[in-house]
């Protein structure tokens, strides 16, 4: 579904992808973690080209999205994309987030439109606030809408950058939650997280990165009780121990 | 609707506290100041205006006023009194007059009733005709030659209401343009936009005498009007009216208004040498010969 | 002072035709709104497409709409009126210089460079306004929409105009109270709008004081309704539950 191929980035002399090579298969769920600073954000956001590449090749669903001739607008719509901050569009009701790109990008009509937005919204648990606007909701409530917002364009891979990092403890639960049903349910997912708890219950894979590489990629039990290289083992540590 | 009269009252009531006490006649007011303050243009070439000095002004109706200045020391017995110069545009030089920031006015102000509910006018210094330039080779020698045509003038001056007036009387299907001032009247009519310009003949020849190519252009046309032009006081002040009034007569009498009339509209002038060639009219000639302070409606 | 006051001037003849000095006031606030609500409309839409481009990626656009801001915000409105009106017409083809010059009504070639003048000037400050709007929002706005699949177009038509124009309702409403202000200008090539039947009123009555208080007034009233009107349109856009709206 989607592959990384000896991938290179710069930020001018920042070298912040360093030769990524990765692959997640259809309805896998794999999860990125790694120290900050570390690339996650910068490597998953070049799955959909929110960031480009300097070298190296990145397949999704069979198409080079660093070929200048693919589509990127056809691409992005396939692809959900979830932010650490939500990004809802603040001006619009929590139905017109979730039924824009729908009836602009796909052409679907308003009224098919709503229906699946009422039905995405039932399935994050959201339906009593469909008129209400960003700004009234949690920060959890929020997020649980920008899943629903990447849901309806019905992507067949959804990206997420860490969708709980700004939220209130009490919140990252209801979220987490959404994520577990919609990896249940089959969808392809690249996660950005440093939940241990979702990676060990949920994931497929667990990605370690470190300095733009992947040191060590491995099934979350494995990488848990066992990690190979020292950064991943000093890593977990201090995510296990926050306060030393 | 409320707000307007109440604002209107308010505006009513400001002024009625801002109007200084005056009661005293002009002649006191100079004398217990020691300061004459008079009123002049900046571009009224040739009555009142700017050239070389600008704190000073040169012109005919400046020349006038000096006369004035100079009866006004006579009859205070104030050799060393001050002049103070004080510029004003059309729309300050009434109430400038009124509030007593100016003693006395000279420039290119004509003498009309509307005015005369606002303020005094001394006997006329100078008598124009509104009349006509065009290019020598538009054809146009007359008023009814514009029918239908785009005609000039300058905005607030009574060729334009006469203009306005006659077209829609007349119904002559003219498009009349109001310009900002006399120059922007003359470019008008330079590139085209216009074929004729109506204004003071005065005037006229002024803007005929900076023109690049003076040969081009001709004053023509019947005049539709006389205006008399007059210096500017305060109303109901006899005492300083007569002084104004004697000093300018004198000078017709004497025959020195010859001298100051071809200094200024027979032989060049600055700032650029320009020699206006404007002979005196036989309507000036016969205000010299018999002064009087009646606007020309009213002759 | 001993001003002779006459508030019953404005319904007094002019001595032209049967209209009174009322009528001409009438006649120039039509011409004042005629002038500053068309050039208006262009303005915001000049301007908005000018905003836009100068914060699109890339080199030559953005460096287009700056150009054309720092000219048409630096030469005195004046002189572009200057420009538009007696040296723009010049270079126009010999038949079209005919046309505007001298076979158009001279009241509809004025209105007609008044207008361009305006719109253009105008145009240069909404333009700062658009980019200024747009890049006050958080830069996760774009990529949200670029990541649905929204083009560039999209991204601004759906996502950060329609926020963007929020935030700056309040500095657009003081450029088009100004476009008012500065629709005064048309007075200086022959068009008579309301400043200029003021000063025309005033000359030929010589009741300067009512003819300027009577200028004020309707300025004032005209500038109270066009705040009103921008209040309400504010009121009526604002976001529920972003700062300062109402629950
Ligand atoms: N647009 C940019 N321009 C320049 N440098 C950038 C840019 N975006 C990110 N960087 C730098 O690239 C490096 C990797 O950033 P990235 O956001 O991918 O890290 P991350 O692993 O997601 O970190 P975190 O856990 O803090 O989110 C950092 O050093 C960051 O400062
Ligand atoms: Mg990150």
């Amino acid at each position: 579904m989607i592959r990384f191929n000896n991938v290179h980035k710069w930020f001018k002399d920042l070298h912040v992808l360093n030769g990524i090579d990765l692959q997640v298969a259809q309805g896998e769920v794999v999860v990125v973690c790694g120290p900050s600073g570390s690339g996650k954000s910068t490597m998953i956001r070049t799955v959909n080209q929110l960031e480009s590449i300097n070298e190296g090749e990145i397949w999704v669903d069979g198409k080079n999205v660093a070929d200048p001739k693919t589509d990127l607008n056809a691409l992005r719509a396939e692809v959900g994309f979830v932010f650490q901050h939500f990004n809802l569009y603040p001006h619009l009701s929590v139905v017109d987030n979730i039924t824009l790109s729908p009836i602009k990008v796909k052409g679907m009509d308003k009224a098919a439109a709503d229906k699946q937005a009422v039905a995405l919204l039932e399935r994050v648990g959201l339906a009593h606030k469909k008129d209400a606007f960003p700004a009234q909701l949690s920060g959890g409530q929020q997020q649980r809408v920008a899943i629903a917002r990447g849901l309806a364009m019905e992507p067949r891979v959804m990206l997420f950058d860490e969708p709980t990092s700004a939220l209130d403890p009490e919140m990252i639960g209801e979220v987490l939650k959404v994520m577990k049903d919609l990896a249940e349910s089959g969808m392809t997912m690249m996660v950005v997280t440093h939940e241990m708890g979702f990676a060990r219950e949920v994931a497929d894979r667990v990605v370690f990165i470190d300095h733009g590489k992947i040191v060590e990629q491995a099934p979350p039990e494995a990488f848990f009780k066992n990690p190979q290289h020292e950064r991943a083992q000093q890593f977990l540590r201090q995510l296990l121990t926050p306060m030393s | 609707m409320r707000l307007t009269t109440r604002l209107l009252t308010t505006a009513v009531i400001a002024s009625a506290f801002a109007a200084p006490a005056m009661a005293e006649g002009t002649l006191d007011k100079i004398k217990s100041s020691g300061v004459i303050v008079l009123g002049h243009r900046d571009a009224s070439i040739p009555f009142s205006y700017l050239a070389n000095d600008p704190s000073k002004p040169i012109g005919y109706s400046h020349d006038l006023q000096l006369k004035v200045v100079e009866a006004v020391k006579k009859q205070l017995k104030m050799p060393n009194l001050q002049v103070r110069y004080n510029l004003v545009t059309s729309q300050t030089r009434i109430p400038l007059v009124q509030n007593g920031t100016v003693d006395l006015e000279c420039g290119s102000t004509t003498n009309n009733l509307e005015r005369q509910k606002q303020v005094t006018f001394s006997v006329g210094i100078f008598e124009i005709g509104t009349r006509l330039m065009a290019a020598k080779t538009s054809g146009v020698k007359d008023f009814p030659d514009l029918k239908g045509k785009n005609v000039v003038t300058t905005a607030g001056t009574t060729s334009e209401r006469l203009l306005k007036a006659m077209n829609a009387e007349k119904q002559m299907g003219m498009n009349i343009i109001s310009a900002k001032d006399h120059g922007e009247s003359f470019l008008m009519l330079e590139s085209g936009r216009a074929v004729a310009f109506m204004m003071d003949d005065a005037l006229l020849y002024g803007e005929m005498a900076k023109a690049k190519n003076p040969g081009n252009w001709v004053v023509t046309g019947k005049p539709q009007s006389f205006e008399i032009y007059g210096c500017m006081l305060r109303k109901e002040d006899p005492a300083f009216k007569k002084v104004v009034d004697d000093a300018i007569k004198a000078t017709y009498k004497s025959g020195e208004i010859n001298k100051i009339y071809s200094k200024w509209f027979m032989s060049p002038v600055p700032p650029k040498g320009l020699n206006l060639n404007f002979p005196m009219s036989d309507e000036f000639k016969e205000l010299v010969a018999k002064p009087n302070d009646k606007s020309a409606e009213q002759m | 002072m001993n001003y002779n006051w006459d508030w019953n001037i404005f319904f007094k003849s002019t001595g032209i035709g049967s209209e009174i000095y009322l009528d001409w006031f009438i006649s120039g606030l039509g011409w004042t709104i005629a002038v500053a609500l068309v050039a208006w409309i262009a303005a915001l839409a000049i301007g908005s497409v000018l905003g836009v481009m100068r914060t699109l990626p890339g080199k030559v656009l953005p460096a287009i709409a700056t150009a054309y801001v720092e000219l048409f915000r630096n030469v005195p409105l004046l002189v572009q009126l200057f420009m538009w009106y007696f040296v723009v017409p010049d270079y126009l083809p010999e038949a079209t210089q005919i046309w505007f010059k001298q076979e158009l009504n001279p009241a509809t070639s004025a209105y007609i460079s008044v207008v361009v003048c305006l719109a253009l000037f105008t145009a240069a400050r909404v333009c700062e306004q658009v980019r200024t709007g747009i890049q006050a929002l958080p830069r996760g706005q774009s990529a949200a929409a670029l990541a649905v699949g929204f083009s560039i177009g999209q991204t601004y038509r759906y996502v950060l105009l329609p926020q963007a124009f929020r935030v700056i309702i309040p500095p657009l409403t003081s450029e088009f109270l100004n476009i008012f202000k500065n629709s005064s200008v048309a007075s200086l090539i022959g068009l008579m709008e309301l400043l200029a039947q003021t000063k025309q009123t005033a000359e030929f009555s010589a009741n300067i004081f009512e003819a300027f208080t009577l200028a004020t007034v309707i300025y004032f009233v005209l500038n109270m309704s066009l705040m009103t009107l921008m209040n309400l349109i504010e009121k009526k856009v604002r976001i529920p539950g972003m700062m300062g709206g109402a629950k």
